[in-house]
């Protein structure tokens, strides 16, 4: 039996740096991974530098709401793979969903799929949940209350920025153990040990799935932008304090791989969780070699085009700028 | 409100450009109202205009202008883009945006 963890987590909980970081201890690199991404282009493959041959990414949609199957399809897949030597062989499975994930659906399809429950069996779900932005996640997204709910384990990130919203997980789980790790640091053997059997579980689905009402947040979106062009440091500076200003509250994730027109070389990792917008980090080199900015956000109600539109002004009138001197 | 021959001159959003940014703008602050291009600027419903700031006004990139009665009208100046929406998220009375700064550097060492 291959076991399988799903690692959920409202947007911007450091699901992928947290993956990022388990993957580089030996003793967990021969996982596979597959990542559900919210938006057209994908990002998180690029920014957890796993394997080509032992990531599969499934995007474009929310998991939970289009791709129950697919994850079953995808989890036979990839075993079969695995057995004719496809891949390399892989000791377990860990399924990152969505910021946006409802994880019963997903669970339901690890439980109750015949061919699946064959070869592969549930390992536990490991629920992340950011210190700084946590509570009002919870409290005004019905997703992020099922990811606690369904958690047998719950990491608290960012606990260097806030206290834990102990009171507030504690509402919702009352019994998963709870850890806090700073910048993924959490220690893999306690988060993907197999959960004690999960006696409540079957019914606590049942209730969230008899549950339909908002199962997602409602005008939720995501935005893609690519360029191909570098941009300006002090467009992108320009850019996001505009995203932030007038986005605020709404604009929930972004997140992206830019060219600088300064350093075009190395691409910046950009992070932002609501106006919280993340030192940059920088990759040594291209992921495969594309030297293209790939930036998504997530947000709510936020006009389509809005983000690039701003974009465009900000580079035009810097541009100008330069241009003059 | 024409881009100028030399867009390194004073560059900026062209007319339609810059209606389709306000008007992405106006959603998202969830003000009613529409953007129009007219022969000197841009109209934001009954009451705001922006026009292009002339090259020699330089760093003024627009003006927002409000007319009151007996020419008691008001004129703000606008260096860019950021500051063109604040102006215009404040003189339409939208709930106000966070300002805030940050700054992009290119890698240490």
């Amino acid at each position: 039996m291959i076991p399988v963890t799903v690692v959920t987590g409202f947007l911007g909980a450091g699901k992928s740096t947290l993956l990022r970081r388990v993957l580089r201890d030996p003793v967990w690199a021969d996982s596979a991974v597959i990542v559900n991404e919210f938006g057209e282009v994908p990002l998180d493959h690029d920014l957890i530098a796993v394997s080509e041959e032992r990531f599969v990414s499934a995007s474009t949609g929310c998991l939970c709401c289009l791709a129950r199957d697919d994850l079953a399809r995808t989890l036979l897949d990839l075993a079969r793979q695995r057995a004719s030597g496809e891949v390399p062989a892989y000791a377990r499975v860990l399924v990152e969903t969505s910021g946006l994930a409802d994880p019963a659906p997903i669970l339901h399809a690890l439980m109750q799929d015949a061919a699946l429950g064959a070869t592969h069996a549930l390992a536990g779900v490991v629920t992340l949940v950011d210190a700084a932005q946590g509570e009002a996640a919870l409290a005004r997204h019905p997703e992020a209350r099922r990811q606690v709910m369904l958690a047998d384990r719950i990491l608290v990130t960012k606990p260097d920025l806030a206290a834990p919203p102990e009171a507030a997980i504690r509402a919702l789980n009352p019994t998963a153990p709870l850890r806090a790790a700073v910048q993924g640091a959490a220690e893999p053997g306690w988060l993907l040990a197999p959960a004690p059997p999960p006696g409540q579980l079957p019914d606590l689905l049942a209730a969230l799935q008899a549950d339909a009402v908002a199962r997602h947040t409602p005008g939720l979106g995501a935005i893609a932008i690519e360029r191909e062009a570098p941009l300006p440091a002090l467009a992108l500076t320009l850019w996001l304090q505009g995203l932030a200003e007038h986005a605020g509250p709404r604009l929930l994730r972004l997140k992206g791989l830019v060219a600088l027109a300064e350093c075009p070389e190395r691409p910046a990792v950009l992070h932002a969780i609501q106006h919280l917008v993340h030192p940059l980090d920088w990759l040594e080199a291209w992921p495969g070699g594309e030297r293209r900015s790939r930036i998504v956000l997530i947000g709510e109600r936020i006009p389509r085009h809005f983000p690039a539109r701003l974009l465009a002004a900000v580079e035009a009138e810097v541009a100008g700028e330069a241009a003059r001197r | 409100m024409t881009r100028p021959a030399d867009p390194g001159a004073v560059a900026a959003p062209s007319p339609p450009e810059l209606r389709d940014l306000l008007a992405d703008a106006l959603a998202l602050w969830e003000v009613e109202g529409r953007v129009r291009i007219e022969a000197d600027g841009l109209r934001l419903g009954p009451a705001l205009r922006v026009t292009p700031a002339l090259p020699a006004e330089h760093p003024v990139r627009w003006w927002v202008e409000r007319p009151g009665m007996q020419g008691k009208g008001q004129r703000r100046p606008c260096t860019s883009v950021l500051g063109l929406l604040r102006t215009l998220r404040n003189a339409l009375g939208a709930e106000t945006g966070e300002a805030r700064r940050l700054r992009v550097a290119r890698p240490e060492g």
